[in-house]
């Protein structure tokens, strides 16, 4: 979720408040294959990812590239619309109730001893790292990768020796809205929601991508660990419903001590 | 420009007409042609189902009085709903309730969940709008209001309230509980309370404690397991309740913390004689059961204004609402509503007239509303509806229900029953 978020912001320094409500049309892409077509949603979730590319390729080249040059706060208005549209599509879509994807391997837990592992958390786990691993590949290993990389370094740079600068910005958001849009179809059977869920997954995100430092992938995965731990450890040895004292707190340690968070170069932060 | 000469017969008309409506009683002045009234409910949002619900039985109440006559004492006056949504965010109740009043609603009727409600009562009371409060169990609503006002600090109560409070939910909840212990014949000591912690969440489970606390069970509360609402995760949540080693688990929940738990709780082999509610929404109605299936099978929840099948007018209704809703059930939350209307066309055919009046027409409707004894209602009661001095009904009841074959049926009190309960449940 936090990678595609943090890949976005760092190739077009945009930041992507329709984010969350990306992930829920990830997550009702993957719900209508599995109540229409019978699909187990941890194999729709290369459905998802395609779909939310589509979709992540249209926003860009037809609201966000109009924007790039502008002020900030024109970029985060037009992303705020994007997130109203998209939640409100998905209200008259699939109306208010929540939903949850049923997978069967969702159910399913594997027990050693005492200690029990719920598969459909390992499963998103297993799935993130790879997804991570793969990014990590495309944009260090392929050429389309470089040329995103030199765009994120210096724009005008990367125009000077003839990239395709805007089909590169139109990818990257594709390659960032894929990603929540897997992120979606594997939470879909363990997080019940409905469409007003976006906005708290944005929260979420902001918070992982601004621990691990904006525009860092491992920022991100290292950051999403550490706010997991934080709020189960927070539930433990806190009230649990104070658990997100314990994120939030991190956060604030982060912004305080090291603004452009763990990972971050610093030049945003 | 042309002209209209004024001839005396003219003249002589309209200054007759306008004497006449000058000394004619204020409220035959202006009668408008429908008595509008301010509906709200979250209809979108984590509650929105609950509140879709409470919507439609609001609107099937009011089809059903317009299409009967309409107000009588008002010359067959229609009702006329304006419709408002919480959106699930309490502070929206306030937005809302001020809307519908400055678009002419001389009552309010809402709003399910007690944030909301909370809101609301203050547009009610600065506004002097008569609020009924169809569903809404914190006690404060109208405790508040009703010791403002023996304080001397506002004059009127305007807030009343046709639901269960939070304090009567806790009691009825453990003399339930107990009830179907011995009835089972089975003594589980340890109860793990699991709650949203929202204003409705932390009512119910005070009321809930204070009840046990004041009852002295045999049977312990050994962990109180608050969250956050909505959740993200549960799994802590649940292995903390693990650890306490229950033999019944007592959820207060809402639909979408209700769907992240039932499941964390097969996941996690939590074994116990029983999921038993002390009451609240989300292990009951028909989007839930759509979505959670096996894991609620058993569920017991004790659950307020339950339809009363027994009668023939309840099940007409019930199937009316079926049609209209595309197929749901008749529940607590949609049957809370409709009884809410019936006793508010009910308060405004005995405030007659002077419902109209102005500026006292909302006194009017208080005093109509105190004098409230309406014994024709579609939900489950301990007697007809009657206000006592705090603005709440002491007949508002509880009933508990099971999920039984995919279904929710009342199993206790007995003489509500319409199947026996199955407790402790089979192990899986």
């Amino acid at each position: 979720m936090a990678v595609g978020l943090t890949l976005i912001f760092g190739v077009m320094r945009v930041v992507n408040f329709a984010h969350g409500d990306m992930m829920v049309w990830g997550m009702y892409v993957t719900f209508l294959l599995a109540s229409r077509a019978g699909v187990d949603p941890y194999v729709a979730f290369g459905a998802a990812a395609a779909a939310l590319f589509v979709l992540g390729l249209v926003v860009q080249r037809g609201l966000v590239d109009r924007v790039l040059d502008a002020p900030h706060e024109m970029q985060i208005l037009l992303m705020l619309g994007v997130a109203l549209i998209l939640e409100n599509t998905a209200l008259l879509a699939f109306g208010p109730e929540p939903t949850r994807a049923r997978s069967t391997l969702a159910a399913a837990t594997i027990w050693l001893g005492p200690v029990f592992v719920d598969v459909a958390r390992l499963i998103a786990f297993g799935v993130a790292l790879a997804l991570t691993a793969a990014l990590w590949l495309f944009l260090f290993r392929t050429e389309l990768g470089r040329l995103m990389r030199a765009t994120a370094d210096n724009t005008f740079g990367a125009l000077v020796i003839g990239t395709d600068v805007r089909r590169v910005y139109a990818v990257a958001f594709g390659v960032g809205a894929a990603c929540v849009g897997a992120a979606g179809a594997l939470v879909a059977p363990i997080l019940p929601w409905e469409p007003a869920t976006g906005l708290s997954l944005s929260v979420a995100s902001f918070n992982i991508v601004i621990i691990g430092g904006m525009g860092s992938l491992l920022g991100a995965f290292v950051g999403g660990l550490l706010v997991s731990v934080a709020e189960s450890l927070g539930a433990v040895f806190l009230q649990p419903s104070l658990k997100e004292l314990a994120s939030f707190s991190l956060l604030i340690l982060i912004l305080l001590f090291r603004p452009a968070g763990l990972f971050g170069n610093g030049r945003d932060g | 420009m042309a002209l209209t000469r004024l001839s005396r017969r003219m003249f002589l008309n309209t200054t007759a007409t306008g004497a006449a409506l000058g000394f004619a009683p204020r409220a035959l002045r202006a009668q408008p042609a429908t008595f509008k009234l301010g509906v709200i409910h979250p209809v979108t949002g984590p509650l929105a189902e609950p509140g879709q619900a409470c919507r439609l039985g609001a609107q099937m109440a009011a089809d059903a009085i317009n299409a009967a006559g309409g107000i009588k004492s008002l010359g067959g006056m229609k009702l006329e709903l304006l419709l408002g949504d919480t959106q699930t965010k309490p502070d929206l109740g306030r937005l809302e309730a001020e809307r519908v009043v400055n678009q002419g609603a001389r009552m309010l009727m809402g709003s399910f969940d007690s944030g909301s409600t909370a809101a609301m009562v203050s547009v009610a009371q600065q506004k002097r709008v008569p609020f009924l409060v169809d569903i809404a169990a914190a006690d404060p609503i109208t405790a508040n209001v009703a010791k403002a006002v023996k304080d001397g600090q506002q004059k009127v109560q305007y807030v009343y309230r046709n639901f269960p409070t939070g304090s009567s939910f806790g009691r009825l909840a453990v003399r339930y509980f107990n009830e179907i212990f011995a009835a089972a014949r089975v003594a589980p000591r340890r109860v793990v309370l699991m709650y949203t912690n929202d204003l409705f969440g932390q009512n119910q489970s005070k009321g809930f404690i204070a009840a046990h606390k004041a009852a002295s069970p045999s049977w312990e509360i050994v962990e109180v397991i608050p969250w956050s609402e909505p959740p993200s995760d549960l799994s802590t949540e649940v292995s903390r309740a693990k650890a306490a080693k229950p033999d019944v688990i007592a959820p207060i929940t809402r639909p979408a913390s209700a769907q992240l738990l039932l499941p964390e709780i097969r996941k996690q082999r939590v074994e116990v004689m029983g999921i038993v509610g002390p009451g609240s929404p989300g292990l009951y109605e028909a989007g839930q059961l759509a979505a959670l299936k096996d894991d609620l099978e058993y569920v017991m929840d004790n659950v307020p204004s339950w339809p009363n099948f027994k009668k023939a007018r309840t099940q007409a209704v019930a199937e009316e609402y079926r049609k209209r809703s595309g197929g749901k059930t008749f529940d607590t939350n949609s049957v809370a509503s409709y009884d809410g209307m019936l006793t508010i066309a009910d308060v405004l055919e005995r405030a007659g007239r002077e419902a109209l009046a102005d500026p006292d027409g909302p006194e009017a409707i208080v005093e109509a509303m105190k004098k409230t004894n309406v014994k024709d209602i579609l939900a489950v009661a301990a007697g007809p509806v009657v206000f006592n001095e705090i603005g709440d009904n002491p007949n508002a009841s509880t009933a508990m229900i099971q999920i039984l074959g995919q279904k929710p049926v009342v199993v206790w009190p007995r003489d509500a029953a319409v199947q026996k309960f199955v407790f402790p449940r089979p192990k899986v």
